[in-house]
């Protein structure tokens, strides 16, 4: 009989890493060198890379703390080069490199993951895209999570200022459900050719499902979405973005009367907003720059106004099982930056 | 136990260096702001550039100030950058900045007052008081544990124009404590 690992060995390494600061309050993998080397033995970056900086606390991240993250998040080291790829593709986003980790709106990163690097790592590309119970899925956004924290330093209550934070922050890594979406992977929308293995990123604010399961009318479906996108909550600045991560049952039978991603983008963008009354309402009708303050100016009470400026702003992705016609709204903090990065070895 | 466990990190080293740099420099203080032009470091959060220009008034009207230089920081999530700092130290004998408002405004407004101070100029970052944790990690990632800055009761972003000088008017002698008193 193979002897079991000593549990309380394992017990005394976990309850180290708490006493040390380093844990998002779930258990840690303990890291050791003979451990992180498998990790930086699946890419040719140097160990001494910097792979992102965050001037305003004079920290940054290399190859070599990603890995350390990475292997005490639970990620298996192949796992490895999805996580660098999750890194570069938020550090492209304006928002990740200024203040967004420090946020009080406490933001959320989305890793969606396209191409065979789906399969040959064992990404959840099917039912309960969002998590939990996958252990790619789940590892590689804590990874992404415990960088920030460690390598960056930020912290909650002391750097980070959420005030409230939302749910699944650190635990979003949707797989496209490529096989099922009639539509191009969402990677091609970020500059990659089909096919590739690639990872996309940005923050979100939260995630809001539409659930519309009995209408065979694709263009009700749309309007249940512009109302959830439309909702006076969300709006602080003039513009907003949202995606929409639709499940392969609504993504099909838009496809199916036509609408290809961008005719879906276009209708979104041209019926997605708010008139002055209601904006005035909810005290957001005024607009100092970009900022939206509460004007008692009831001039433009009557007058639509759109809140998504462009394609970009509406990113697109199809993800989740085909047994329910169930769609997610995912409010984007600041604006993607519009590309995906390819998984490199 | 063969291997360690690895420190995730990366800080061992650089807080050794910190812990023996010498603390962050600070301006000498001015007696009084007679004559002085005050440089208004705005951060563009709501309600931040009317209580910097009240609290510039207040400065002209009661304690003899004699004018004021008004910038907007493009991004109030990061410190103010060299050139506007070189240019407000040119231009001004003193700083007010803020409002510290949010998570990474607050932690900025604070860096910006440590970067004054280092150029020479006596600064008061303003914060609402809901950002103190967070403005007083910056300043010890700065090098200047125990900064003092001023706050003002959180929210800010709400007052009315009347309240917003009624603020300024309560902030101001913590604002020149700071830009007169030594330590």
């Amino acid at each position: 009989m193979t002897p079991t690992p000593d549990p309380e060995e394992a017990q005394a390494a976990i309850e180290y890493c708490y006493t040390r600061g380093w844990s998002d309050g779930l258990p840690l993998v303990p890291a050791s060198q003979p451990l992180v080397d498998k990790f930086l033995a699946t890419t040719s970056r140097s160990p001494d890379e910097v792979i992102g900086e965050l001037e305003q606390v004079g920290r940054n991240c290399t190859v070599y703390l990603a890995a350390v993250n990475a292997a005490m998040a639970g990620c298996l080291p192949e796992y490895f080069p999805v996580v660098l790829a999750a890194f570069d593709a938020l550090m492209r986003e304006r928002a990740a490199r200024g203040g967004g980790w420090q946020s009080t709106s406490g933001p959320a990163p989305m890793i969606v993951v396209n191409g065979p690097v789906r399969h040959e790592l064992g990404f959840n590309a099917q039912g309960g895209a969002f998590g939990p119970g996958f252990r790619p899925n789940a590892t590689v956004a804590r990874a992404i999570g415990l960088i920030v924290r460690n390598a960056f330093g930020i912290r909650p209550h002391v750097l980070e200022q959420a005030t409230q934070g939302l749910p699944g922050r650190w635990s979003i890594c949707l797989a496209e459900n490529e096989e099922e979406s009639p539509w191009p992977p969402f990677a091609e929308d970020g500059g990659l050719p089909a096919g590739a293995s690639a990872v996309t990123a940005t923050l979100l604010r939260t995630c809001e499902f539409v659930d519309n399961r009995h209408t065979p009318d694709p263009v009700q479906v749309l309007w249940d979405v512009a109302d959830t996108i439309s909702r006076t909550g969300s709006l602080i600045f003039r513009d907003t973005s949202a995606g929409v991560v639709f499940c392969p049952e609504h993504a099909q039978m838009l496809a199916a009367a036509g609408f290809t991603k961008h005719d879906v983008q276009a209708w979104l963008i041209e019926h997605c907003g708010r008139t002055g009354a209601d904006l005035r309402q909810a005290g957001k009708n005024g607009l100092r720059g970009i900022a939206r303050f509460a004007d008692a100016d009831t001039s433009q009470d009557a007058t639509f106004t759109r809140i998504l400026p462009s394609p970009r702003h509406v990113p697109i992705v199809v993800a989740g099982a085909r047994n329910a016609a169930i769609s997610m709204v995912v409010r984007v903090f600041g604006e993607w930056s519009g590309t995906a990065v390819e998984v490199s070895k | 136990m063969p291997y360690p466990i690895l420190d995730p990190t990366g800080t061992t080293a650089s807080a050794t260096a910190t812990a023996t740099k010498t603390r962050a420099p600070r301006a000498p203080r001015r007696r009084n702001l007679r004559g002085a032009t005050v440089g208004l470091l705005v951060n563009t959060k709501q309600n931040a550039a009317p209580f910097l220009d009240e609290v510039g008034r207040l400065l002209i009207a009661e304690h003899g100030a004699t004018g004021t230089m008004a910038r907007t920081k493009v991004n109030f999530a990061a410190p103010a950058p060299d050139d506007l700092v070189k240019e407000m130290t040119t231009g001004c004998d003193v700083i007010i900045t803020g409002i510290g408002d949010c998570g990474s405004c607050s932690a900025s407004a604070v860096a910006d007052g440590i970067a004054f101070e280092a150029a020479g100029l006596p600064a008061a970052a303003i914060c609402s008081d809901a950002f103190r944790v967070t403005a007083d990690a910056m300043a010890e990632l700065r090098g200047a544990p125990g900064y003092r800055y001023a706050t003002t009761p959180h929210p800010v972003a709400v007052l009315t124009p009347d309240q917003v000088k009624q603020r300024a008017a309560q902030v101001l002698g913590a604002v020149m404590k700071l830009l007169t008193e030594p330590e």
